[in-house]
């Protein structure tokens, strides 16, 4: 019993100090912990999922006046880290990094946002701005998309249509 | 150097800490605990020290939403505490309201009451981001005494 506990401290005094060296040195950051949310506004399609779920209503998209597109604002200030928004998004787009260092003075408490432009797509048959739609979101949906469906994915719902029927046509006729 | 001198030269190097839980759901307080009570984070290595009166505290840390209820008592609490002092704000919830903003007990955020200094957002936020805040409570506190 007695020499156990000189066991205990021996191993102790070779181990060292188990306190973290932070804010003197550098911490561990677990590779997964949930921090300050990021946005990529490629992959985006501006759905809105995000927004909808979001538990500390952090997340606001606001279509800008000339229909280019959205400001994609979030607010780290009432971001709780839940990872709704992560879980939800069909593309992957917004997700949580593992930036914890949040610390700031209150004069800069209205600064702590994340701010992206998503900008509408083009069609490129007949130029309508329609939402962007990045190739993640079609495999998203379909999985292995076909060949048809890589030709038409970039067209406005409009064009998509014709185009689609056309292809049908073609289908039949061979 | 006069005594008054001496005493702020010491003084400057060991704030005391004292909490306020101004209707925290008690995340941000376990992790306040986190910070004092365990050897892994020891915020005492700041020269900080918890203390369980506010008429010792140099700088407070406030959790929690400031709901109705609490609002008069916090303010109460706050007084208490004699000038110089540095506010720091623990979790989302003292800060914009946090998941309980609009609720009808969280009429204000806790800058609308109290100037606050410095801000420790996440919900709760990890023990490093506390020391953070508290590393720069103390830069504050050192231009005010
Ligand atoms: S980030 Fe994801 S969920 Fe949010 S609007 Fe963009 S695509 Fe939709
Ligand atoms: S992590 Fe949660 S609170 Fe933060 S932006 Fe995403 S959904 Fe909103
Ligand atoms: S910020 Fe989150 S963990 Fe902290 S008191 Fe508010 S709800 Fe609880």
């Amino acid at each position: 019993m007695v020499l156990s506990i000189f066991k205990v401290l021996w191993n102790n005094l070779k181990q060292g100090p188990s306190t973290d060296p932070f804010p003197f040195g550098e911490t561990f950051t677990p590779a997964r912990l949930r921090g300050k949310v990021a946005v990529d506004p490629e992959a985006c399609v501006g759905c809105g999922v995000c927004a909808t779920v979001c538990a500390g209503n952090a997340i606001k998209h606001v279509e800008r006046g000339d229909g280019s597109g959205k400001d994609f604002y979030v607010w780290h200030n009432t971001c709780t880290f839940c990872g709704l928004c992560q879980h939800y998004c069909p593309t992957d787009a917004i997700r949580l990094t593992n930036n914890w260092s949040t610390a700031h003075r209150n004069e800069d408490k209205y600064k702590m946002k994340e701010h992206e432009f998503v900008a509408y797509a083009r069609c490129p048959q007949c130029d309508q701005a329609m939402p962007n739609m990045p190739h993640a979101m079609l495999d998203h949906i379909y999985g292995a998309p076909t060949e048809e469906l890589e030709a038409i994915y970039k067209l406005c719902p409009e064009c998509r249509r014709q185009k689609a029927a056309q292809q049908f046509g073609a289908q039949i006729h061979d | 150097m006069s005594i008054i001198d001496a005493i702020k030269s010491k003084a400057v190097r060991s704030p005391w800490l004292y909490r306020i839980n101004a209707g925290s759901c008690n995340g941000c307080d376990v992790e306040l605990a986190t910070t004092a009570l365990i050897p892994r984070y020891d915020v005492e290595r700041l020269g900080c020290k918890y203390c369980g009166s506010p008429k010792h505290a140099d700088i407070v840390l406030i959790t929690g939403p400031v709901t109705s209820m609490v609002k008069e008592k916090v303010l109460r609490v706050y007084e208490e505490i004699p000038d110089p002092k540095v506010t720091v704000a623990v979790g989302v919830c003292p800060i914009s309201g946090g998941v309980f903003r609009g609720s009808y007990s969280v009429p204000i955020m806790l800058d609308d009451i109290i100037p606050v200094d410095v801000n420790v957002p996440g919900c709760p936020p990890r023990p490093q981001a506390i020391l953070e805040g508290v590393a720069m409570a103390l830069d504050i506190w050192k231009t005010r005494i």
